[in-house]
């Protein structure tokens, strides 16, 4: 298992180095190994078929020429290129003044647990305990963080969509994030 | 346990809020300029990234349409087909000193660098962004109007470097790295070209800022100097 999952991610630095080098059959390996986790983000922040379809296409022309700069010493591929898409899918619907798809039942589409092997595996005793502190921390605070990160809101969008005046949602995650900072420095 | 009756202030998270991407606006402006301004809070930034993208894991995969692959390599080894999305029409709520700025800069005529063609003022469909860049210490504010339409961004006149220094204009978008616009020519206005591919990072809520750099720019890529001034992008 972990051995199948190393030999994963050290395929996917070879197709993204190799990219870097402008090397066409890389890029379309690389596209194969990771487009179906990029378009998840694009399609869930963006919130329509369409415009995820645009912004994966704006991803992958940036990590076309981007690709060059990565450093595997730095971050996983994965972790290079899933911020890479969010990044741009959050540009996306900022610049179109789209506002956050509204239903909280698809926040709760996104598992709860940490999967059994990490993708990432920058160290998975660090996903390990960022699960853990994360569960430590009250509902309304753990489901704010969540909402931030996988559907892109701010603190104003957050508060909006819940209801809760802006100052008392800051308030929550506030302290929720200073929890979680004891927890993972511990 | 309860959290409703905070004891003491708040704890400062501005690290972690950038991280997420909770902030807008003038917070976000300000904890942008901490990250160019002080390297501890860089680094705690990127700690928090470390942090979150163990996220990334619990992503649900979904398969995009089967054309993606082929449109991306068209745009990248021939044509010069346009991402389908472009700039759509809605602009967003203007504010005041937005619109006063663009006002100021439509009306003000200025030399254009390099061989561009000049924008034009008529009806477009994409909302053009503007940015007051605002001096920390003492200095004129550097206004600058950005036009989707042509990809031309115009900067009112700056004279934010000393002799033997130049100007460099930077964009920071959702990756928090500054990325060069090139170098601003010294006490006059201007207009410029903004790259192909840094044109989606020209976004409401993107920060551009100033810093001082060795005569002719940064040859790092990224600032080497003190960050001089700072702006947020925001729709009109």
């Amino acid at each position: 298992m972990a051995v199948s999952q190393n030999d994963a991610r050290a395929r996917l630095t070879e197709a993204l180095i190799r990219t870097g080098d402008e090397d066409r059959a890389a890029f379309r390996d690389l596209y194969a190994l990771t487009s179906a986790k990029l378009f998840g983000i694009c399609l869930r922040i963006c919130g329509e078929r369409q415009a995820a379809e645009d912004v994966l296409h704006e991803v992958y022309l940036t990590v076309w020429r981007r690709a060059g700069a990565f450093e595997p010493g730095r971050a996983s591929p994965i972790t290079w290129l899933a911020t890479i898409a969010r990044n741009r899918a959050i540009d996306w619907r900022r610049a179109n003044g789209r506002r956050p798809s509204l239903s909280m039942e698809h926040a709760a589409e996104i598992p709860d647990a940490a999967p059994l092997a990490s993708e990432t595996m920058e160290a998975d005793e660090e996903s390990h305990t960022l699960h853990h502190c994360l569960d430590g921390l009250e509902d309304r605070q753990r489901v704010a963080i969540r909402t931030a990160f996988f559907d892109g809101l701010t603190y104003a969008e957050i508060a909006e969509r819940d209801s809760v005046p802006l100052g008392t949602m800051k308030s929550w995650v506030r302290r929720g994030l200073a929890r979680l900072k004891e927890c993972l420095d511990r | 346990m309860s959290d409703d009756l905070p004891a003491g202030p708040e704890p400062d998270m501005a690290a972690a809020e950038l991280a997420l991407g909770l902030l807008d606006g003038e917070e976000r402006a300000a904890a942008l300029r901490r990250v160019l301004a002080e390297p501890g809070f860089a680094g705690e930034v990127e700690r928090w990234r470390f942090y979150l993208a163990q996220l990334f894991d619990l992503w649900p995969e979904a398969a995009p349409a089967g054309d993606v692959l082929a449109r991306v390599e068209r745009t990248i080894h021939g044509g010069r087909a346009r991402p389908a999305w472009a700039w759509p029409a809605a602009a967003a709520g203007a504010s005041a000193i937005a619109a006063s700025l663009l006002v100021v800069l439509l009306f003000r005529p200025m030399p254009v660098m390099g061989p561009v063609q000049q924008p034009t003022v008529a009806a477009r469909a994409a909302p053009m962004l503007v940015a007051a860049i605002v001096p920390s210490a003492k200095g004129d504010m550097v206004k600058a109007v950005y036009d989707p339409g042509s990809g031309m961004v115009r900067l009112t006149a700056a004279s934010l470097a000393g002799a033997g220094k130049s100007a460099e204009l930077w964009v920071i978008a959702g990756d928090g790295v500054p990325h060069s616009l090139g170098v601003l020519p010294k006490g006059e206005g201007m207009a410029m070209p903004v790259r192909q591919d840094m044109r989606p990072m020209m976004a409401a809520g993107s920060v551009l800022a100033v810093s001082i750099e060795p005569e002719g720019g940064s040859t790092t890529g990224a600032p080497t100097g003190p960050v001089v001034a700072t702006g947020a992008l925001s729709a009109v």
